[in-house]
């Protein structure tokens, strides 16, 4: 807790020294502050533990109509005394005019109680007789005093006071709430010193403003990480297009014109889009043939010209070994794919995936599998398993596994393989492919602990200012 | 991913050697399995659909008892010679040209039988049969039925009970009254002749691919099957024939062959295939050193037949084994059999240097020096849709590029211009402090005469009370001096998007590269957000980058 002192809390300390127990107003006319910065330094010294705040309730009585009238023409007591002083002795039903009929039994027990009259057994009805030195009662006094309002705790005689009470609409009680404000033994003993134009010190160790850094987007990250991790493995980095001809994006990759995959739900076809040069004569041809082979069915050119979204990065990876021919070659590229899905908090239509290729002479699939927990390894995941799987344009095909320390188990991640002859072949590729990707929301997804997918695309400005950048 | 059931206790049985459940899950992913579901008793996993056999547990068992040494080898399918004939009317040619069949006699069926059978026949449909397309199946208890058979052709009112059935329906009936029927009718086109098959006696057997007679049901007292299928592909119809004669051999019935005559038509081929493996190349690949012994025996483990000649390898190969391709498929077989987990990973050497691309070296650069603006990076997608890219910030839609058939409302064109998503990611935060500054790069689209442009752009906005034309074109300027060494100019211009009078084309190298302004108040109003926005969008295709 800050020792430091603002001008307000001092001010208000040296008052409350001056003038103990006093509430918000006295202090802001005493120390001459307002009330707002008053109810704030109080706050703040409350806070250090220099003041203490009392809440306290006062009682108030003042007089009811009916109080009022007595004082005005005296208790009943009074005006039957007054008749009897008049008349010295009477007997009961003479002194019945003299006050009003309800009142009567009141005026005598309370007259006789005050010792200022007399009651003897007459041969009719009772005889009243006025004693002598008459005083004042407890009452009349108390009556006079709470003409002004008085506070419940000033009242001495408490038993005219509960007397006056149980007379109706004698007394009316209110009251008023109050909050004390007192130096703690802490705030007794701070010093106060008088600035004297030297720099006035601050609170160092309040809060601040909130101010936000701009950055990059957290999806983006993770994709320069895993790009920086290709690049440190020696991959170069291939760019294509997102909207490829059907081409490319299945017929290259030995996907047969009829499967499942190219059916309108899986794949987004673009509207009135063609395209006139697809890849070259020899290409088209070699493809063409080696699904006539494998798959047994008249391939259509036109069905390879419809323009999809890719559903996958492989459409350029292959464009690019059917183009360049290399024999060696490390390569990679990363970027958006689409799925024609129903979004929900595991599948969005439009994702980023990454996928790297390595052409070899020699490659085998233990290269593949070491490869991809060097990436991993890299990644930040130490513990990696394979599975057989399938894919279509791979052979063998493997399923990497990674275990997550955070959710405690295993997670599937990147598909591998190498790329098919029925494949390679007809795209003039010698040497065998090894090919790995998958998507990189799912890394994501696991670095920032989401468990909807769609969070990192809804640019949720509370999560970009808040998420760390390097968790 | 087809998916299907395993109760543990039925597949224990089948394996025919005591084996503990946790050997039988920790293997099942080493045939390609994945789980998704387990329970007690029952455990779903998810094949992939290259492997119909792995449609029932006979085929999952098999593929078990192979890895685990159970049993290795190819499982051999034996088929006598049976005494049922169909015969085929030319007229079939037109609208479904091929059926084969074969005969399963003598065997049990009960519950858990007959629900694995279903299961493949509607996994065979989709698969293999393209939705019931290119290949259907009908399986039929074979006491009902009178030899021989007759696969032709009848007119639309041609009526009996169908499946499920207690009443006659005519074929034009059940194509537009049953679910099988609406859904799969449009198969058969618009032909005006439905194929049948009768028999001797002239009662319906099956109306493919649409839906069996009521008169063949199968039940757990059937003892006998016929098992047709009807396909416009006569390959994959013997291809779908095999896996289900494999199973009913394994569920314990006899299968007898047919004799099928007409129209191009013959008996089904189902026998095994050959093919040459050479143990250099499964060393080469899977970069192992294995003996000739150790790839035989690892085939086995796979389920296929495998002897040496020389430095050969002579594999044989189930027909229904229809994934097998080449020699590279018969390599992954052999990484199977061998055991996924007995390979040792390894790096290969390389002296390649890596790479970024040109066009992210860029990308990067521009976005560090947004960052250092103070703008934050936003994510969109560029599949949006038609409100925000054209309705509410009143751009011109008339070059709209759609997909066909989405299946998300919001994600149904291409976007042409990333401004309109960052206004609308604004209208999304309203809740939070301001000023908000964001920036977005990314593909747009457009269409040249039905081709499809991409190009890259930068575009950002910048919300809050005291932002103005000035404060942006300040950004503006200063993304494109210390950015790229490049002066740009601004020249009045009139956007929709924008306000009247506060808008400007961004000129660099005398080229008008993109729009800078006020976004106008009725768009501020479209989207609900109630302070103002200023931003900009610059193409950076042939600008910074080609």
């Amino acid at each position: 807790m800050s020792k430091v002192l603002h001008p307000i809390e001092h001010k208000i300390i040296r008052t409350l020294k001056e003038t103990p127990n006093i509430t918000h107003d006295e202090i802001a006319k005493n120390a001459e502050l307002t009330i707002d910065q008053v109810r704030r330094g109080v706050e703040w010294l409350k806070y250090k533990n220099l003041v203490e705040v009392h809440e306290s309730e006062v009682f108030f009585a003042s007089l009811g109509q009916n109080g009022k009238e007595a004082v005005e023409k005296g208790l009943p007591e009074r005006r039957l005394v007054n008749y009897l002083v008049k008349h010295k002795v009477c007997t009961f039903d003479d002194a019945r005019t003299a006050v009003l009929e309800n009142e009567f039994n009141a005026a005598i027990s309370n007259a006789k109680q005050n010792g200022w009259i007399e009651i003897t057994k007459g041969q009719t009805s009772n005889i009243i007789t006025l004693k002598d030195n008459i005083k004042h009662s407890p009452e009349e006094e108390l009556l006079t005093i709470l003409a002004n309002r008085t506070p419940v705790s000033d009242i001495k005689n408490k038993s005219a006071f509960e007397s006056l009470k149980k007379r109706p609409d004698f007394i009316r009680l209110d009251s008023i709430k109050t909050t004390v404000i007192t130096l703690t033994k802490q705030g007794l003993d701070t010093q106060i010193t008088h600035s004297t134009g030297a720099l006035l010190a601050i609170d160092v160790e309040a809060p601040a403003p909130e101010v936000f850094a701009a950055r990059s987007h957290p999806l983006q990250d993770v994709i320069n990480e895993v790009r920086e991790i290709f690049v440190s493995l020696g991959f170069a980095e291939i760019y294509g297009n997102l909207a490829q001809p059907s081409f490319w994006n299945f017929d290259a990759l030995f996907t047969p014109q009829d499967h499942p995959a190219r059916e309108m739900q899986d794949t987004f076809y673009i509207k009135n889009a063609s395209t006139n040069k697809i890849a070259t004569h020899n290409q088209i041809a070699k493809v063409s043939e080696s699904h006539k082979k494998g798959w047994h069915y008249n391939w259509k050119l036109d069905e390879a010209k419809r323009m999809v979204l890719r559903t996958h990065t492989t459409c350029v990876t292959i464009r690019h070994l059917a183009d360049n021919n290399p024999d060696e070659a490390r390569i990679f590229s990363v970027g958006r794919v689409f799925r024609n899905e129903k979004v929900s908090y595991k599948h969005l239509v439009e994702f980023n995936q990454v996928e790297g290729v390595v052409v070899g002479k020699n490659v085998t699939l233990r290269d593949l599998m070491g490869l991809q927990r060097e990436f991993y390894y890299k990644m930040g995941l130490k513990k990696v398993k394979f599975w057989p799987t399938f894919f279509p344009y791979t052979e063998p095909s493997l399923q990497s596994m990674v275990y997550n320390e955070k959710l405690g188990k295993w997670v599937e991640l990147f598909g591998m393989g190498i790329f098919r002859p029925e494949v390679t072949k007809p795209l003039g590729i010698k040497n065998p492919v090894l090919a790995w990707g998958g998507g990189i929301e799912r890394i994501a997804m696991l670095k920032f602990a989401l468990s909807d997918v769609r969070e990192l695309y809804n640019n949720n400005l509370g999560w970009l200012r808040s998420v760390p950048k390097c968790p | 991913m087809p998916v299907v059931t395993l109760y543990l206790n039925r597949l224990q049985k089948l394996l025919g050697k005591k084996t503990s459940r946790k050997k039988i899950i920790s293997t099942l992913p080493f045939i390609g399995l994945d789980i998704e579901e387990q329970t007690k008793d029952h455990i779903s996993v998810e094949y992939s659909p290259n492997r119909p056999d792995y449609s029932t547990d006979y085929g999952i068992a098999s593929g078990i008892q192979g890895l685990l040494g159970i049993k290795t080898g190819m499982p051999k399918l034996k088929i006598k010679k049976g005494k049922y004939s169909i015969k085929v009317d030319p007229s079939v040619r037109k609208v479904r040209p091929f059926i084969t069949a074969i005969i399963a006699k003598s065997g049990k069926l009960d519950n858990e039988t007959i629900r694995q059978i279903i299961a493949m026949q509607e996994d065979l449909h989709n698969g293999i049969g393209r939705r019931r397309k290119k290949t259907s199946i009908g399986i039929h208890d074979l006491d009902k039925i009178k030899f021989p058979l007759i696969y032709t052709t009848v007119n639309k009112d041609h009526k009996f009970i169908p499946l499920t059935s207690s009443f006659e329906m005519s074929i034009s009936e059940i194509l537009q009254k049953t679910d099988v029927g609406t859904k799969y009718g449009n198969i058969l086109g618009t032909s005006q002749q439905m194929p049948i098959i009768l028999d001797s006696i002239g009662n319906t057997i099956s109306f493919p691919p649409i839906i069996n007679s009521n008169l063949t049901t199968i039940s757990k007292n059937t003892q006998s099957l016929l098992v047709e299928i009807t396909a416009v592909d006569k390959n994959a119809a013997e291809d779908a024939l095999s896996v289900v004669a494999n199973v009913l051999q394994n569920a314990g019935f006899s299968i007898f062959s047919t004799k099928i005559s007409g129209a191009n038509n013959s008996a089904p081929s189902l026998n095994s295939r050959r093919m040459i493996l050479e143990v250099d190349l499964v060393n080469k690949i899977l970069g192992l050193n294995l003996s000739t012994s150790t790839i035989i025996s690892s085939l086995r483990k796979s389920r296929l037949d495998a002897k040496s000649q020389g430095n050969k390898i002579i594999c044989t190969i189930p027909r229904y084994r229809t994934d097998i391709f080449g020699t590279m498929d018969l390599v992954e077989e052999v990484a199977l059999g061998y055991g996924i987990q007995n390979l040792e990973p390894t790096i290969p050497q390389s002296v390649s240097t890596g790479q970024k691309n040109k066009i992210t070296i860029a990308l990067d650069s521009m976005s560090a020096i947004m960052v250092g603006l103070g703008y934050s990076e936003a994510m969109n997608f560029s599949l949006v849709s038609k409100e925000v890219q054209y309705d509410l910030t009143k751009r011109d839609s008339s070059n709209m590029i759609s997909v066909d058939d989405s299946k998300s409302q919001g994600h149904t064109i291409l976007r042409d211009s990333i401004l309109p998503g960052l206004i609308d990611t604004l209208s999304r935060n309203i809740h939070e402090t301001y000023p908000q500054r964001l920036f977005e790069t990314g593909v747009v689209f457009s269409k040249v005469s039905n081709e499809i442009r991409e190009e890259i752009h930068l575009a950002c906005v910048c919300a809050y009370n005291d932002i103005s034309f000035s404060e942006i074109k300040s950004i503006l300027q200063s993304v494109f001096r210390t950015g790229v060494g490049l002066h740009c100019t601004t020249q009045m211009s009139s956007v929709p998007t924008f306000s009247e009078g506060r808008t400007a084309n961004i000129i660099i190298n005398n080229k008008t590269v993109g729009v800078i302004g006020e976004i106008s108040p009725e768009v501020i109003d479209n989207f609900k957000l109630r302070i103002p926005v200023a931003g900009f969008e610059v193409k950076l295709t042939g600008l910074i980058f080609d």
